[in-house]
C-alpha cells in the first residue's frame, strides 16, 4: 500500500481560512525586509573589512615632507632628491616588491576632492608620496624600518596605514556586531510571532485536534499540517519582503557610492552575498516550519 | 503487559473531574476479544465517561487500565495513537468536522493511517453507499440532517474495521429501519471479531439483540447477562 505524501495530503485543519494568516504574512514580510537590508549591510561591511585588511597587508605609504625654502625650484629639487634617496633605500629592503613614487598628476587627483580642481598644488608645500608594495608573507619590523628610512632620507616618514585602519576596522566590527544582533532579534521576533499565532490556532481548533487524536492521529500528523501552512506563509512573506528590500538595497548602495573618499566604495556585494540575500524567503520558510512544528509538538504534549 | 485475550482491562478505576466527587468508583472490568456489550445506566451515571476511558480520551483519576494488552501507565504518545487507530468511536453528538464533506469525514481514519488515496476513495464510496449517503457524499456535514450525520459518524467509526467499536447512542437519531440496519452492521462486525460496546437507552434494541449489559449504577459497574431474567427485569434503562 503506497502512502500519500504529506505535501499532497488533504488538510483537515482549516488553517487557510484563519484571519491570523494575513497578519503573520505581513509580519514575515517586514521581518524579511529588515533582515535583507541588515544582512546586506553586514555582508558589505565584511567585504569592506576584508578589502581593508588586504590593503594593510599589501602596502605602505612613505611621505617626503617638502623642504622649506623660499626658492621654490631649489626646494622642489631638494625634496625630489630626498624622494630619490628614499626610493633607493626602500628598494633595498627585504620583502618590498614594488616602489612607486606618485606623479604630479596622481597627487593632483588625490588632493582635488579636498582642494578643488582650480588650485595649482605646485604652489603648495605638499608632500611627495611613495607607494610601497610589500610581499604578504614579509615579516617587516615597521618601527625599525621607519628609523632606517629616516636615516637614509631625513625628510621621509613611514605610514603603515595600520593605526587608522585598525580603528576603522574596530568601528566596522562594532557595526557588524550591532547588525548581527538586529538579525538575531528579527529572527527571534518572527519566531515569536509564529509561535503565538500557532498556539492561538491550536486553541481555536482544539475540538478538531481532539477528534484527530481520538481517531489515532499522531502529534506529527497534526504538526505537519501546521508546518506546511506556516512554511507557505513564511515563503510568500519572504518573497514580498525581498521584493521591497532589493530596490532598497540598490538605493542605499547608490547613496553610499556618492560618498567620495574611497572608504564606502570598498563595500560591495558579490555574487555569493546576493545568493544569500535571495535565499531569505527559503530561510523564512524554514524558520516558520521549524517554529510551527516545535510549537505544535510542545503544545500537544500537554493534551492526552 | 499481560498476554491475554482481553481487549480492555480495568482495575479499581476511579474518575473524577477537578476537585469534585468520583463519578465512577472502583470499576473492575474485562472485555474479552470478540464480545458484544450494551452499556446502560441513567443519564449522568457515567456512561460517556467510561466510554472516554475506553477510547483513551482521558486518564483515570486512579486505578489501572490496559487496552490491547498495553498498560496505559507505560504507554507513550505515539503508542497511544497506534492503539486509538484500532478503536472506532461513535459519539452521541457525532463530532464530525463540519467544514469537511461526508466523504472526507469518513476518510479521516484512513488518511491518518497513511492509506493511499485510491484505496481510500474505493472504501469510503462503498461504505457511504451502504449507509445510503451516496447522494450526499460530497456535501459538507454541516448541511446534513441529524440522521445523516449519525450515519456519517458510524461510517467513520467502522471504515478501518476496528478491533474495538465504542458507540454512544448510535441509533438515537435514526428511524427504526436505519437503526435496525446499523445494528446489523455492528453485529456483522462483531462476528468478524470486532469487540463492540454500545451505550444505549433503547429497550427495543436491548431486547432485540440479546447481549450482556454493563450497567452503571451508584458509581459502580454491574454486569447483567440476558439469561438472567430476574436481574434483567430489575434494571431501569
Amino acid at each position: 500500500m503506497s502512502k500519500t505524501s504529506y505535501i499532497s495530503r488533504k488538510q483537515e485543519l482549516p488553517l487557510k481560512s484563519e484571519n491570523t494568516s494575513l497578519f503573520l504574512q505581513i509580519i514575515i514580510s517586514i521581518a524579511v525586509f529588515i533582515f535583507a537590508i541588515t544582512l546586506s549591510g553586514v555582508l558589505s561591511i565584511d567585504s569592506m573589512i576584508s578589502n581593508w585588511n588586504k590593503s594593510i597587508l599589501g602596502s605602505i605609504t612613505v611621505q617626503i615632507i617638502p623642504v622649506n625654502n623660499t626658492n621654490k625650484e631649489k626646494a622642489l629639487a631638494e625634496t625630489m632628491a630626498y624622494q630619490e634617496k628614499a626610493v633607493e633605500f626602500l628598494k633595498s629592503v627585504n620583502g618590498v616588491t614594488k616602489v612607486t613614487p606618485l606623479t604630479d598628476e596622481q597627487l593632483d587627483e588625490l588632493l582635488s576632492p579636498w582642494l578643488g580642481d582650480d588650485v595649482d598644488i605646485s604652489d603648495l608645500p605638499t608632500p611627495r608620496i611613495i607607494d610601497v608594495k610589500i610581499s604578504p608573507d614579509a615579516e617587516i619590523d615597521f618601527a625599525q624600518l621607519s628609523m632606517d628610512l629616516a636615516q637614509a632620507s631625513p625628510q621621509a616618514t613611514l605610514d603603515s596605514h595600520k593605526l587608522w585602519l585598525n580603528k576603522l576596522i574596530s568601528f566596522a566590527d562594532g557595526l557588524n556586531l550591532i547588525a548581527s544582533t538586529v538579525l538575531l532579534l528579527v529572527a527571534a521576533i518572527t519566531s515569536g510571532a509564529i509561535f503565538y499565532t500557532t498556539q492561538m490556532s491550536l486553541g481555536l481548533h482544539h475540538n478538531i485536534i481532539e477528534i484527530l487524536h481520538i481517531i489515532g492521529a499522531k502529534d506529527t500528523y497534526i504538526a505537519q499540517q501546521y508546518t506546511k501552512r506556516m512554511g507557505f506563509l513564511g515563503f510568500i512573506g519572504g518573497i514580498i519582503g525581498l521584493f521591497f528590500a532589493v530596490p532598497a538595497i540598490f538605493f542605499i548602495g547608490n547613496l553610499a557610492l556618492n560618498i567620495e573618499g574611497g572608504i564606502i566604495s570598498d563595500a560591495t556585494l558579490g555574487f555569493g552575498d546576493w545568493a544569500v540575500i535571495f535565499s531569505l524567503p527559503l530561510f523564512a520558510m524554514f524558520i516558520a516550519m521549524f517554529t510551527a512544528y516545535y510549537t505544535v509538538k510542545q503544545t500537544l504534549k500537554k493534551m492526552l | 503487559m499481560t498476554d491475554n485475550k482481553n481487549i480492555i482491562e480495568m482495575n479499581n478505576v476511579g474518575i473524577r473531574y477537578g476537585q469534585g466527587p468520583e463519578i465512577l468508583s472502583d470499576i473492575k472490568l474485562s472485555l474479552p476479544q470478540g464480545s458484544f456489550y450494551f452499556l446502560t445506566g441513567q443519564s449522568g451515571a457515567g456512561k460517556t465517561s467510561l466510554l472516554s476511558l475506553m477510547y483513551l480520551a482521558q486518564k483515570p483519576s486512579r486505578g489501572q487500565i490496559s487496552v490491547f494488552n498495553h498498560n496505559l501507565n507505560f504507554t507513550n504518545r505515539d503508542q497511544l495513537a497506534s492503539l486509538r487507530r484500532r478503536i472506532g468511536v461513535v459519539f452521541q453528538d457525532f463530532r464530525l468536522l463540519d467544514h469537511l464533506s461526508a466523504f472526507d469525514n469518513v476518510a479521516l481514519p484512513l488518511r491518518v493511517s497513511g492509506m493511499d488515496e485510491k484505496e481510500i476513495k474505493k472504501r469510503v464510496t462503498e461504505l457511504l453507499t451502504w449507509v445510503e449517503l451516496e447522494e450526499h457524499m460530497f456535501d459538507k456535514t454541516s448541511i446534513l440532517s441529524g440522521g445523516e450525520k449519525q450515519r456519517v459518524a458510524i461510517a467513520r467509526s467502522v471504515i478501518n474495521r476496528p478491533d474495538l467499536l465504542l458507540a454512544d447512542e448510535p441509533t438515537g437519531n435514526v428511524d427504526n429501519i436505519i437503526a435496525g440496519k446499523l445494528m446489523k452492521l455492528f453485529v456483522e462486525l462483531n462476528k468478524l471479531g470486532t469487540t463492540v460496546v454500545i451505550a444505549t437507552h433503547s429497550d427495543k434494541i436491548i431486547n432485540d439483540f440479546k447481549y450482556p449489559r454493563l450497567h452503571l449504577q451508584n458509581r459502580g459497574l454491574h454486569i447483567y447477562y440476558p439469561t438472567d431474567t430476574s436481574m434483567f427485569g430489575g434494571l431501569n434503562v
